[in-house]
């Protein structure tokens, strides 16, 4: 009777534990499959709406507004692209780095032991830090420059530029613009528009404000003779030699700075001049006074301009142009592909420190050990043991940063803004360019119901690109796997 | 499925031939091959950058400008972002672009901004974005409103509960409102037509949903046969299939209006048709591709707005901004000498008088 007793007890314990343990694995399987679940969803979605709407022209146009048939995302593919490799160029050599300092040169010192732990625990909280964050950063540091330089602004040349060539342009008689190279001059007059370093008639230096009329008088009360109103003239004159510009302040008090050559806003024609059009004739502008009568032929028409005119809309005035070379950089960066790209790298940089970290981390102690036993320095021992071995890590968790960085779209939208289209392809770092994660996020908002499914559209391509990354990724550390072995 | 995935092996082996290659689509609809002012020009010889920033509200429009504008002159690089309106005036005011887009006229704080920039405007009204109260499409017993029952359903202080406190013949069921958010152009426009008088803003309970995205206003008003929700004529527009807008008494004419384009158009759908702006920066507009590009959005706005979905205002309002251009008259028509704003409609307030002296 006892076994009657005990058998069915105990046989009831050992279902009741196989019940908890099969129960358990249902529920780990129906928890596991609610994340393909959704991924699939989520791609069924994505691909009903969009999948037909991939194609050629899709691939290579260009927004159009009010017309998702005739939309394109050529230019933000290759924003995304030049974003993410000048990115990924920067992050890299950075993050490796900091890397190598972290985890081969830890220092002895003590001081140098509490710097080197703090760059640790930043590195690691930064890694979690939203990248809208970094946007507001990147908008201080690479767009503005902390202020350090005059802003850019439409109407002024940056104060510090490469690679722009300046040109005029005005319209002829016959409707054709045409142009000719502008040259940096000591201007007779400017207007005075921005602060600067000025030095009174003895030979004192300080530093000139600039106010505007409306600003109210007790706000430079106490310093009227280191005050100028905004648009105050200054004029050429030469000082011991030296050619300055003179002009008085508020309080009266005569000042002058040293003369620069500047591009001036509006050229006046006055004489003849080579000019060429865009076809690249080059010849001689015609110019007419106004007692003159108007030529009728076009080709003459086309070649001349009035030497002065009442007419605003006939205007012999010519406004300066800039045409930028591949290299053209200015500083601040302003709103540009550049300060985009370089925010983006700040966003990356810790999880390429972490990724680097790691890889250094997993190459054995041994390696190390036999390069020091045969004589090597730190030094060495990094550049041709460490380093090597720990490569394909590294470039794994580059390439994975680097998928990170090319989905981004909140940080872009606070240094590049929105753009949805520009008129000609990227031409040079200081432009701006339309991306993937911005168009996408602007078109799946658009008014027009088609850009719902080009939004689709735009997502596979974004998601292939990312599944090619990752990819990528796999493939690299399969090969470093084997080849270790 | 198998277009899909062909789909799919074409964009791979494509993918690195359509980053390098692709032109700018130059070639448009042959209505924007005219190019006023210089019929027999070449306008590819026309260079520069102009760069537009402003309200979201307003980009379609100026992107539809820059792609005609472009299909004539295509050597001209423009880029057009929609921050909003805000951020387009402080971009104006710091000289970050030449020309600024504004769902609603320049604040007397932005002006001031300008003004100790040494920034002078032009002001010009490019259209008329009529705001649209719309119901369920199976709502079969609202078809018109007047400004009084507006104010019962939305107002914070009146906020009717059911369809029955607005009306007795109405079904005694609950309303559900759907309403764009505080941060939009589109919810403050329609306060002040409601309630600002009375310092009174939009109710804000229960039976209220608040979204900036006005594709969720659609969504919530197409599910739910008591909901009542407003937004700009555009969007209903576009997805006019799916709701029913409702015609609104003219409080002065007390005929009942439904929003069309005419009646927009005509001034005859009142008071929820308000103008949007563009601010053309006058320094930029002596740079010959601004002033180009302005009098080319100015010749053909009629048929960009249009383009655009919005609706033109009347021709002389048009003309009178060529004027200003033409006369150099900058600053704004909204704000007094005391930097009150000027009330009324965009025909009463856009006139010479009203500017700075």
């Amino acid at each position: 009777m006892k076994d009657s007793v005990a058998q069915p007890r105990k046989h009831r314990s050992v279902a009741r534990r196989k019940l908890f343990n099969n129960s358990f694995s249902v529920i780990c399987l129906l928890v596991s499959s609610l994340a393909i679940v959704v991924l699939a969803t989520l791609l069924v979605a994505i691909f009903s709406t969009g999948g037909n709407w991939l194609s050629f022209e899709m691939l290579s146009g260009s927004h159009r507004e009010n017309n998702p048939e005739g939309s394109g995302i050529g230019q933000a593919i290759l924003g995304s692209l030049v974003i993410c490799s000048i990115c990924g160029l920067v992050a890299l050599p950075i993050g490796v780095g900091t890397a190598i300092f972290l985890e081969e040169f830890k220092p002895k010192g003590r001081l140098l032991r509490i710097f080197h732990g703090l760059v640790q625990l930043n590195i690691n909280n930064l890694a979690g830090v939203p990248s809208i964050v970094y946007g507001i950063l990147g908008l201080t540091a690479f767009v503005y420059m902390f202020g350090a330089f005059s802003p850019i602004r439409v109407n002024d040349q940056p104060d510090h530029e490469i690679g722009a060539t300046y040109f005029y342009q005005t319209k002829t008689l016959g409707g054709q613009y045409v142009r000719f190279p502008a040259v940096p001059l000591i201007q007779p007059v400017i207007k005075i528009k921005q602060g600067r370093n000025a030095s009174k008639i003895n030979g004192d230096k300080f530093k000139l404000n600039v106010v505007s009329a409306s600003t109210e008088k007790s706000k430079y009360a106490n310093q009227v003779n280191e005050t100028v109103l905004l648009g105050t003239e200054a004029k050429l004159s030469s000082r011991n030699g030296n050619q300055v510009y003179e002009a008085k302040t508020i309080g009266g008090e005569p000042f002058n700075f040293p003369a620069e050559a500047t591009y001036s806003q509006f050229a006046k024609i006055i004489e003849p001049i080579t000019v060429s059009n865009s076809d690249g004739d080059t010849f001689s502008l015609n110019v007419l006074s106004k007692s003159e009568p108007i030529p009728t032929d076009p080709t003459i028409l086309a070649q001349s301009v009035f030497a002065d005119s009442p007419d605003p809309n006939k205007r012999s005035s010519a406004s300066i142009f800039r045409e930028n070379s591949l290299f053209h950089l200015h500083l601040p960066f302003s709103k540009s592909v550049l300060s985009a790209a370089l925010t983006l790298a700040l966003v990356i940089l810790p999880i390429v420190i972490i990724a680097s970290q790691e890889a250094i981390r997993g190459v054995p102690q041994t390696l190390r050990e036999a390069a020091f036993g045969m004589g090597a320095t730190r030094w060495q021992v990094v550049r041709s043991a460490v380093l090597p071995s720990a490569t394909p890590g590294i470039m794994t968790g580059a390439i994975l940063a680097m998928s990170r960085a090319i989905g981004e779209a909140a940080p872009l939208l606070a240094v590049m803004g929105g753009v949805l289209g520009t008129t000609n392809h990227l031409s040079s770092l200081m432009d701006k360019t339309p991306v993937l994660p911005v168009t996408i996020f602007k078109w799946a908002g658009d008014e027009n119901q088609g850009f719902e499914h080009l939004a689709a559209a735009a997502i596979i391509v974004l998601l292939a690109f990312l599944l090619l990354m990752n990819s990528l990724a796999i493939f690299i550390r399969y090969r470093y796997e084997k080849k270790l072995s | 499925m198998i277009r899909t995935i062909l789909n799919l092996v074409i964009f791979t082996s494509l993918f690195a031939l359509a980053a390098g290659c692709g032109s700018p689509k130059t070639s448009e609809n042959s209505s924007t091959k005219t190019t006023p002012g210089s019929a027999n020009g070449d306008n590819s010889s026309l260079s520069g950058n102009i760069t537009i920033e402003g309200s979201s509200t307003v980009e379609p429009i100026s992107n539809r400008a820059k792609e005609k504008f472009n299909g004539s002159f295509p050597n001209v690089n423009i880029s057009v972002s929609g921050q909003g309106t805000g951020n387009g005036f402080k971009a104006l005011g710091a000289k970050e672009c030449d020309v600024s887009d504004a769902s609603r006229p320049i604040k007397q704080k932005e002006l001031e901004v300008c003004k100790s920039t040494g920034i002078n405007f032009y002001e010009i009204p490019v259209a008329y974005d009529g705001l649209t109260i719309v119901v369920n499409k199976k709502n079969d017993f609202v078809d018109e409103l007047t400004v009084e029952q507006l104010k019962q359903i939305f107002r914070e202080d009146t906020a009717a509960k059911t369809w029955k406190d607005v009306n007795d013949a109405w079904p005694d069921k609950q309303i559900s409102i759907y309403a764009p958010g505080i941060a939009s152009g589109t919810h403050d426009y329609f306060v002040e037509v409601i309630g600002k008088k009375d310092g009174k803003g939009l109710r804000a309970d229960e039976q209220t949903m608040l979204s900036e995205d006005d594709k969720a206003l659609v969504t919530g008003v197409k599910g739910d046969k008591f909901a009542i929700g407003f937004f700009g004529f555009s969007y209903y527009d576009a997805n006019k299939d799916d709701l029913k807008a409702v015609s609104i008494v003219n409080p002065i004419s007390t005929k009942s209006v439904a929003p069309s384009m005419a009646s927009i158009e005509s001034g005859e759908y009142a008071p929820f048709s308000r103008p949007l702006f563009i601010y053309v920066n006058a320094e930029s507009y002596q740079r010959a591709e601004v002033k180009e590009f302005v009098d080319y959005y100015l010749q053909n706005i009629v048929e960009i707005v249009k383009d655009a979905s919005y609706v033109p205002l009347p021709a002389d309002i048009y003309e009178s901004a060529k004027a200003r251009i033409v006369k150099d008259l900058p600053g704004s028509h909204y704000l007094d000498a005391e930097g009150n704003k000027r009330e009324g409609s965009v025909t009463e307030v856009y006139t010479e008088a009203n500017l700075p002296k």
